[in-house]
Order: structure tokens, then sequence, then C-alpha cells
């Protein structure tokens, strides 16, 4: 399935290095491919640049060197060629890319406790712009079972709730992708089970990517087309080295 | 598919942030309306306290009265000439402060009183910035005081009493007044009465024995007197050196010196006899009058004597040619001593005589005519016509003394011919003293110098208003000392607030950065809501200021005069202060703003 489909998201001999005092930790990336459609786990230990590697993903971090870091979908004659923007900093592409193609999903759900759980879903649609239908989003909302908590703050929710509500804001402006980032890490397993099937299900009904980081290999290989992992080693007193490279086995 | 504005709604997200953080709002709010109000009531007491001590001194006209100290003439011209310098608000001619003084009765009561009467004009500041106007001819304005003291009010009538004393009688004359105003106590506290020019001048000359045909009031027709630059005493033997140096002493007379015959014939016109001594009695730059001669006369009682009067530059013309005149008035025991024929209009009496435009023609130039028209250069050019009295032996004609005298006159005086009478008469020459206003405060001092220049001895409140100026720009600078202490604070507290929120909020922006917001669109968040806070400061900053100014202008209200407040901003204020605080906002807000656009959301998302 991944071979037949030309990918969304190409990268190519990616490296990050990213020093802090003394010690250099440096993410290297041979291959990278998402395609429309399909989740991509990317799993590893804490430390181990799998949260690099999804902020470059999500254009927030540059890349120190890319062979080749390409976005492609439909509505485009050629692919995008974001090494380019990234050189230029041309900060306004990067954030209408971030407005127009992508969704989110953060560790502790990323809400703004500012707004209501409506406003909130509704936000990445109104930056957006272009019309949307409020049907849709309590349409989700209720198979996620949160359609009673739209008109509740964030902090008035359970950690599993807000999670679900982060969810819902990923993908109510219908993106082409969704990031993410630890979905599951402040819940537990039982729970974590049932967010991460209602993602990995409205991906799929969505005809979205998914690009979900994690430490849980054991959630997501049964759901993810691909996954891939991260071999690190101690380069020297101070480097660290970290390789991203596909899980062998496969999905079942 | 709409274009995306992310921009558009950086607003309203700001707003939900300030609402959802309500109580830090609500004291930055405060913080702000803390700094405003005090700012506000500050510059309300320095514009209504101020400016209402600086309307009561500094445009009270009284300080932009410039006087003059001394009694002297001003011509007419003079007063147009400063009338028309810049800054010059109102001039109008005064009288002699004695012929100023009239009785004025009040019907009712028939209590009179002494006043002061002052000529005033249309422009007058003195009367038009104390409650008054300009009163017309047969009306009149009162000082608080006079019409205290007469117990009368606007709109009443008096009747205005002018005394003289003529011949030894009493004569008085009388004019109804309508009170057309009653001015503040501000504008004296002495009792006066102001009217129009014409009438105060009438009153003046009716004071001086004079008639104002106009008001029916009888009296002299002004008629001008003969002054002289010298003259030349004839004695049959000389003074001894004691009573010749005591001889001028209170005479009015300057000194006294031997006289040549060849110079004499100079001054006289004509030589006197070899057998006389001859002085000159002179006063350098001043008139000789008919008393002075009396009083040289006096002193010589029992001498045989003789004194020619003569004047100098006294240039007569016969059409275009200068005409020389011998003036001579001698009677019949003169006649003899100078061993010349008496002349027709007899000696020298002091006052005009009868045949005074007469004239004694040389025989060989004896012209025709019955009557000679000729012209003579005072501060008015001045043609008379001559009556043909006779012959001379004299080289040139000879008129009356008294003639010359008076054409000498009329070099420094305004002296008319009145062809019609026969007569010459005193034209109003000058003003004995002037009302002058500049037309603002500033332009005192300038026309204060301008004055004292001309030599013209002058007094005006310059040290006062200097002194006012100097506390007006104290207090201005003051208010702006503590306005910027005050525009500190509240800039400081601005931009320290924003920036904490900014910090605060690094995670809630970064999301707001990953959700596809650009940096520049992430900058105006810090703006927005400085300028919403600044608002919503504003509002209640003013909400304060009107609780405040209400308490200070009810707690000050007896110390007012009506109408007067304490504490007021004027209108025009407002939006420049809102503008030049929305301004500070948007500046203090900046440096949060540069803050929030240098957030990394890689940094940030995942922070707790």
């Amino acid at each position: 399935m991944a071979e037949t489909i030309a990918p969304m998201v190409y990268l190519k001999g990616l490296v990050k290095m990213r020093s802090q005092c003394e010690s250099v930790f440096e993410l290297h990336v041979p291959h990278f491919a998402v395609s429309p459609g399909q989740m991509v786990a990317v799993i590893g230990e804490s430390g181990c640049g799998k949260s690099t590697l999804l902020d470059m993903l999500a254009l927030i971090m540059a890349p120190t060197r890319v062979d080749r870091f390409e976005i492609i979908f439909e509505k485009l004659d050629a692919p995008l060629d974001i090494a380019d923007l990234w050189a230029r900093v041309d900060e306004t592409a990067l954030s209408a890319l971030r407005r127009d193609l992508f969704g989110y999903v953060l560790q502790t759900g990323g809400l703004l406790p500012f707004l209501s759980v409506r406003q909130n879903i509704c936000l990445p649609a109104r930056i957006k712009g272009g019309e949307f239908f409020m049907s849709r989003i309590d349409a989700l909302a209720h198979r996620l079972g949160v359609s009673g908590c739209l008109e509740r703050m964030p902090a008035a929710l359970s950690i599993g709730q807000r999670q679900r509500v982060a969810i819902l804001r990923a993908l109510a402006h219908q993106p082409r992708l969704v990031l993410a980032d630890e979905p599951t890490a402040a819940v537990d397993k039982a729970r974590a089970r049932v967010i991460m099937d209602d993602m990995h299900r409205l991906a799929r009904d969505e005809a979205v990517a998914v690009v979900v980081v994690t430490h849980d290999l054991e959630l997501v290989m049964d759901r993810a087309d691909i996954a891939y992992t991260f071999d690190t080693h101690q380069v020297s007193e101070h480097i660290t080295r970290s390789l991203c490279r596909p899980v062998i086995e496969g999905p079942p | 598919m709409t274009q995306p504005r992310p921009l558009r709604l950086i607003p309203s997200l700001a707003a939900l942030h300030l609402r959802h953080e309500w109580i830090l709002t609500l004291c930055l709010v405060i913080s702000l309306a803390a700094v405003i109000s005090p700012l506000l009531v500050l510059l309300g007491l320095k514009y209504g306290t101020i400016q209402t001590l600086r309307e009561r001194l500094v445009e009270d006209p009284v300080f932009r009265e410039i006087r003059p100290l001394q009694t002297r003439e001003f011509k007419p011209e003079w007063f147009k000439e400063v009338s028309s310098w810049p800054g010059t608000g109102f001039l109008t001619p005064t009288i002699l402060p004695l012929s100023s003084v009239i009785s004025v009765v009040r019907d009712e009561t028939g209590m009179a009183e002494l006043f002061d009467l002052i000529p005033t004009a249309p422009g007058d500041p003195l009367l038009l910035e104390n409650g008054g106007i300009v009163p017309e001819d047969g009306a009149a304005v009162l000082t608080a005081e006079a019409a205290r003291s007469l117990g009368v009010n606007a709109g009443g009538e008096v009747v205005s009493r002018v005394t003289r004393s003529r011949g030894g009688r009493m004569e008085n004359v009388e004019a109804r007044l309508h009170v057309a105003a009653v001015l503040d106590a501000r504008a004296g506290a002495l009792a006066r009465v102001y009217a129009p020019l014409p009438f105060v001048l009438d009153v003046e000359a009716y004071k001086e024995g004079y008639a104002a045909p106009a008001r029916g009031w009888a009296g002299d027709t002004p008629e001008p007197y003969a002054s002289f630059d010298g003259a030349v005493l004839l004695l049959s033997e000389p003074l001894p050196p004691i009573s010749r140096s005591g001889l001028v002493i209170n005479t009015g007379f300057g000194r006294i010196a031997d006289l040549k015959p060849d110079k004499a014939k100079d001054l006289l016109g004509f030589s006197p006899p070899q057998n006389i001594v001859l002085y000159d009695l002179i006063s350098p730059g001043a008139s000789i009058t008919a008393s002075n001669l009396r009083a040289i006369d006096q002193k010589l009682r029992g001498h045989t004597r003789l004194l020619l009067p003569y004047v100098r530059d006294v240039v007569v013309r016969q059409g275009e040619d200068t005409l020389r005149l011998v003036g001579l008035s001698i009677n019949e025991e003169q006649a003899r001593l100078l061993g010349l024929p008496q002349t027709p209009w007899g000696g020298y009496s002091g006052t005009p005589p009868e045949g005074m435009l007469s004239v004694l023609w040389p025989s060989a130039h004896a012209p025709v005519e019955e009557r000679t028209t000729l012209t003579s250069s005072g501060l008015t050019g001045l043609e008379f016509d001559l009556h043909t009295a006779g012959e001379t032996g004299l080289e040139y004609p000879v008129v009356p003394m008294e003639l010359l005298g008076v054409l000498r006159t009329a070099t420094q005086r305004a002296v008319s011919f009145n062809r019609e009478k026969g007569r010459f008469e005193m034209a109003r020459g000058g003003y004995r003293g002037f009302r002058l206003y500049a037309q603002r405060i500033d332009d005192v001092p300038d026309l204060y110098h301008r004055l004292k220049g001309q030599g013209i001895e002058v007094i005006a409140e310059v040290e006062a208003i200097e002194r006012i100026q100097v506390l007006d720009k104290g207090l201005t600078r003051l208010f702006w000392l503590i306005a910027l202490l005050g525009l500190f604070g509240g800039t400081a507290v601005l931009i320290v607030s924003l920036y904490a929120a900014v910090e605060r909020r690094r995670r809630d922006l970064g999301v707001l950065r990953l959700l596809g917001f650009a940096r520049r669109h992430v900058f105006f968040f810090p703006i927005a809501q400085g300028l919403m806070i600044t608002a919503l400061g504003l509002i209640a900053g003013f909400g304060g200021y009107g609780a405040l100014a209400a308490a200070i202008n009810h707690a000050f209200a007896s110390e007012l005069a009506a109408g007067e407040v304490f504490c007021v901003l004027p209108w025009a204020y407002v939006p420049a202060f809102c503008l030049v605080t929305f301004v500070l906002a948007a500046l203090a807000s900046l440096v949060a703003a540069w803050q929030a656009t240098c957030i990394d959301p890689a940094e940030v998302i995942r922070e707790q």
C-alpha cells in the first residue's frame, strides 16, 4: 500500500544537530516517508530524538542538513521544497502550510486554556478560513464522546477528555496530516488504547495520514502501517548519535 | 474558499485571553486607572485653577494697561501713530486729572458725590472685560464703588454737574447720564465715571471757562495768547551792576545781556535811538508771555524804560515771498522815547488790542488793496487777513506786537484763524494724557520700552506680568514633570505586565504558532492586549477623574465665584490625551510583542 501511492511527506538524508552545554546530539534520518491515509508510528525511548523529528515534520524546527524534504499534495503541481523554505526562512509560507495541511495532538492536548472547548476546536478552521460545518464538528464530537463538554473550558475536562478534544481539534479543519506527540502519555493503558483506536479510526475515515510518536511500542504496532524506531549510541564522551530506521518486522 | 486572514482573529483571541485572566486584567486596568486618574485630575486642576487664576490676573485688563507718569501734551498725530503700533489694543486721550472731577447727583435722593470722569471709546477693554459696555453719548458706565455710593444700578439715571468759577462767580451746568452698565469690582476700587471722550472734552473745556455750544453750555471761545522769544529793554541810563544782575530773578527770564545797536536792529526790525542803553532779556528754550514782561516792568518802576518783546523764527509769507514784519505796540509816551509815531492800536497791554489785524505799510511798498492775505507756517498752516491802517516810515511793515506773539504761539500750539469772526482761535493742540491697553499681556513690555524710547515716562505692570509668566511657566513645567513621572510609571506597568503575560503564556503562544499563526501575527497579540487594557484603563481613569473632579469642585465651591471651577478639562484635551495614551500603550507593548515573536514553538509546546 505504501509503495503504490506517492508519499505526501518525503525526507531524505536529514541531519539535525542539537547542542546543549558541551554535549551534542545528532539525529540522522536517512529516509522517511508518509503516504496519504497511512498511519506512521515513531517509536522510541525518551531522548532518542522522536520529538525532534516530529517538530521538523511539523515545520517548527529547521533541519541542520537535509538532502530532500518535500511535501506533495494534489493541489500542487510540483513537490513543495521545504528545505528551500527553511533556507529562505519563509516563515509566512511555513505557517501557512501548518495552517492548511496539518493537525496537531500534543502530549497534554495543547488546548488553549482561555478558549472554550468549542472555540478551541473551531480555531484551526477559523485560522484556515473558508467554510466549515459545525454539524461535522458536532458529529465528530459525538463519535469521540465529548459532545457534552463543548461549551466548557479545557480546565474543566478530564485528561482523557482533553486528549479526545485535541484529536477533534486536529481533525476539525480537514487537514491532510495529523501529527500526534505522545497523545496517550498522560492516560492509563486502557484509556490510551481507546484514544489510539479513536484516532486510528477517524484518520482512516477522514483519509488523513497520521504520524504518531510514542514510547509504547505495543500500543501502536498492531495499528500502524509503518513504524520507525531509533538506534542510539554514544560516539564519544560528548556526542550522542541517533539513527532513525524503519522497524523491520512491520505490522502483522 | 475565502482567503485566510489569521490577523483578524488576533484581537478576539487577545480579548478572550484577557477575559480568561480577568483578575489580572482587572488589576492591570486599575493600576493604569490609578495613573490616568491623578494625571487627569492634575491636568484638570492645572487648567481649571491656573487658568482661572491666570484669567483673573493675567487677563485682567489692568495688567495690560500702560499709564503715563507725567502730564504732558500728546498731539493727535501721536495718538494716530501709537494706535498703529503692533500690540496696541486700545488707546484714547485723557484730560487733566483736575479737570476730570465732576459731581454726580442721583435723582431721587439729591445726594451728590464727587467722581473722577474718565474718557472711554469703543473697544475699551477695562469696560468690556469687566462686565460693562462702551457707553454712547448721554450715557456713562460706573465703577462698582461709584454705583454703590450713589445707590444706582445699570439702567438707572444720574445727573452730572460740572462747576467752574469764572470771574469770581460759581457757575454750573448739568447733564443727564443714563447708567449703561456697572463694572465688576475688579475694574478698580475708586469711584469713577466712564463717559465718551467728546463729553469728557466738553466738561474739560467748560471747566476752563469755555463754552460747549452743542450742549448749550455758555462760556468763552478760547483765544490764543501771545508769546515771545525775548525782549529788548531800553533805558535812559545804565543799571547799576547789582540791580542789573537781580533784574531777571523771578521774572521768568533766563538772563540779561548788553545789546549793541546793530544787534537790536536785527531783533526789532528798526534802529532804536542812539542815546539809549540797550539790554537783551532772554529766556533760552522757553516762551515769554505778558506776565513775564509785567514782572520786569514792576521791578523797573521809577526808571524811564521801554520793553519791546521780539520773536524769532516766525516766517510770514505774502504769496511766495517772505515778509519781514516789525511788531510794535507803543503808546504816546513810549513813542516819544523811541522817536517814532504812536501805533494806531495803542501800547502793549498783554491782551489782544482792538485793531490786532492791522498793518502799517512802508510808504514805498504800500499795496493798493485795503486787505492783504498773509500766511504763516505754524503747527498747522495759518492764513489770515490784515487791514491796511496807514503808512510807516520804517523799513518793514509794522503790525501789532500781539499779532507776532500769537503767530509765534501758533508755531507751538495749534491755532486757527476764524475768518468769519476775524480772529485767531486756539485749536485743540493735543491731550494731556492717554489710556493705553496692550492687546495681549505679552505685548506690554514691548510697548512699555517703545514709549520709554520716545522719552515718555510710563508705568506698566511689566514686573508683575513677568512674575505671573514665570509662575505659569513653573507650574506648567511642574505639571509636565509629574505627568512625565506618571507616564513613566504607567508605561512601565504596561511594559512589565504585558511582558509577563507573554512569558506566562509562552506555551499558548507557541500553540498558536503551531496552529498556523506566523510570527508577524502573534506580534500583534500583546499590542492588541495593551490597547484593550489601555482603553479599559482610560474608561476607568476618566470615571475616577469625573468622581474626583466633582468632589474637588464641590469642596472648593465656596471659594469660587459662580461659573468658576477648580478642576475642569477642556474637551479638546480628551482626544489628545487618549491618543497620547494609546500611542504610549502601543509603544509599551512593543517589547512584549517582540518577545512574542521570539517564541520558538518547538521549545515551548511541551512545557507543562
